[in-house]
């Protein structure tokens, strides 16, 4: 892979938390990686796991599912299922050989402007790493 | 097991007033094949069998059958439907009791302690299917094949299905009338192969799972036999929003696969039969023991154990494992 390889990151981020705290690195002015594209969703927990593998098909390098810290969650326990199953989801997209680096979550609450840099820097540096993703992203098709 | 004592008990609680019908084995109509068999009366329960061929979950019949609206002045049915299970689709029942796919009064279970059940394409493999009917019993720790007045030893390690090797609940966990003893369980096999495609890299990995969703003819068999795959309204049937394109591509198949996989975690009991009947030889069992045993080693949860558990996915721990969290 070439070393100006740029990844596109697709995030979910919660909107009351971590939704917040990138505003807040926006607000503070902390640099970070221009890679992501944030989607806000009402709460982590709403991410069906099915969104990370099709944001993958569609050409997504890597995913970042951020919510609020545990006990934190604006909806008391959203955050908790999203763990369990997005828990699931990456041991099982592991299994069928997605490199585990592409898939990341974290938890940012909205005075972590810091962590949220360095959670975006890390989850870059990873699909950098990882390189573009072939696997089973779809294909445009010749007709 | 005593198949006059079975089919004795199935003409009793075919013959109840508050049975609509029973669902049991009964040979097919060539070879080692076994058919589902729906009896609504006692003269019914004679063809009745218990095999090592009757690997089918019957569970699946519990929720599988379409419910017509009922006319006008007429009462539903509301009869009980009962069921022989083995002790993986014992499990299924359980499942289902969990997920209040079913209600416990609605079923009348029969359960059959099972000692393993026969791989019929390994059997094939080594003794060809002729148009014949052949018959299979067990024999001591082995099975002994009766085709045409002649009498086969099989080994059991030769024909055992995959699915039995690592069985740890051949008796069933619910019922309501126990056919036969109890069978002692058997010592558990590793899995080699999860383990064999856990030993590989990423790449590896990947370049194995191609290789099989590649296969996929997306015929939804896998969905349409799983007792718990049972969703009125499925994601991959719906168009608005298209979850998983229908298109029969890699890459929706890989989408499809996972998904059908995920969805099944932490609900799957390994009853094998998604892979049993895929037309394209998919080992899709590989997917689901892998998410099962994530889920009993990771979260100390096993499905289609207690009846009054919570769902795995609709529930959670404060102190699940968050290890893989940044």
């Amino acid at each position: 892979m070439s070393a100006d390889f740029e990844p596109n990151i697709v995030a979910f981020l919660c909107n009351w938390c971590s939704y917040a705290g990138a505003d807040l690195a926006g607000t503070s002015r902390v640099n970070y990686p221009s890679n992501i594209q944030i989607i806000r969703v009402m709460c982590s927990g709403r991410v069906n796991p099915l969104y990370v593998v099709n944001a993958l098909q569609q050409g997504a390098d890597g995913v970042l599912v951020s919510g609020c810290h545990p006990g934190d969650c604006h909806y008391m326990e959203g955050n908790y299922y999203a763990r369990r199953r997005l828990g699931m989801l990456k041991d099982l997209m592991e299994f069928v050989g997605v490199d585990p680096k592409r898939f990341h979550m974290s938890w940012v609450s909205a005075s972590e402007g810091h962590k949220w840099k360095e959670v975006v820097e890390k989850t870059v540096e990873d699909a950098k790493e990882a390189g573009p993703f072939e696997g089973f992203r779809r294909r445009q098709i010749d007709w | 097991m005593d198949l006059e004592q079975l089919r004795k008990t199935a003409a009793e609680v075919a013959s109840r007033e508050d049975v609509k019908y029973l669902v049991g084995w009964k040979p097919g109509t060539y070879g080692y094949r076994v058919a589902p068999a729906f009896i609504e009366n006692a003269d019914g329960a004679a063809e009745l069998i218990f095999s090592p061929l009757c690997t089918a979950n019957l569970a699946t019949y519990l929720t599988l059958v379409e419910e017509l609206p009922v006319p006008r002045g007429q009462e539903p049915d509301d009869r009980k439907i009962a069921l022989m299970v083995k002790g993986c689709d014992s499990r299924a029942v359980t499942q289902l009791l969990v997920e209040k796919g079913i209600e416990r009064d609605e079923v009348v279970i029969i359960g059959c302690p099972c000692p393993g059940m026969i791989d019929d394409c390994l059997l094939a493999e080594k003794y060809p299917e002729t148009e014949e009917p052949a018959e299979v019993k067990w024999d001591g720790e082995d099975f002994l094949l009766i085709r045409g007045g002649e009498e086969t030893k099989v080994a059991r390690d030769e024909v055992l299905a995959e699915k039995c090797r690592l069985c740890r609940y051949p008796n069933p966990v619910v019922s309501d009338i126990t056919l036969g003893e109890e069978v002692e369980t058997w010592e558990l096999g590793e899995d080699q192969g999860v383990k064999e495609i856990e030993g590989k890299g990423v790449d590896e990995r990947a370049e194995y799972w191609a290789e099989q969703f590649d296969k996929c003819v997306r015929c939804y068999s896998c969905r349409n036999v799983c007792p718990l795959c049972y969703c009125q309204d499925c994601i991959l049937d719906r168009l608005n929003p298209t979850w998983v394109n229908r298109s029969v591509n890699f890459s929706e198949n890989t989408a499809f696969n996972i998904a059908r996989a995920f969805h099944l975690a932490g609900r799957c009991i390994e009853c094998g039969e998604c892979e049993r009947v895929c037309p394209a030889n998919i080992p899709l069992g590989k997917l689901n023991r892998k998410l099962a045993r994530e889920v009993r080693d990771k979260y100390g949860f096993e499905p289609g154990v207690d009846p009054d558990a919570e769902p795995f996915q609709a529930s959670f721990k404060p102190d699940d494992p968050e290890d893989f969290i940044l």
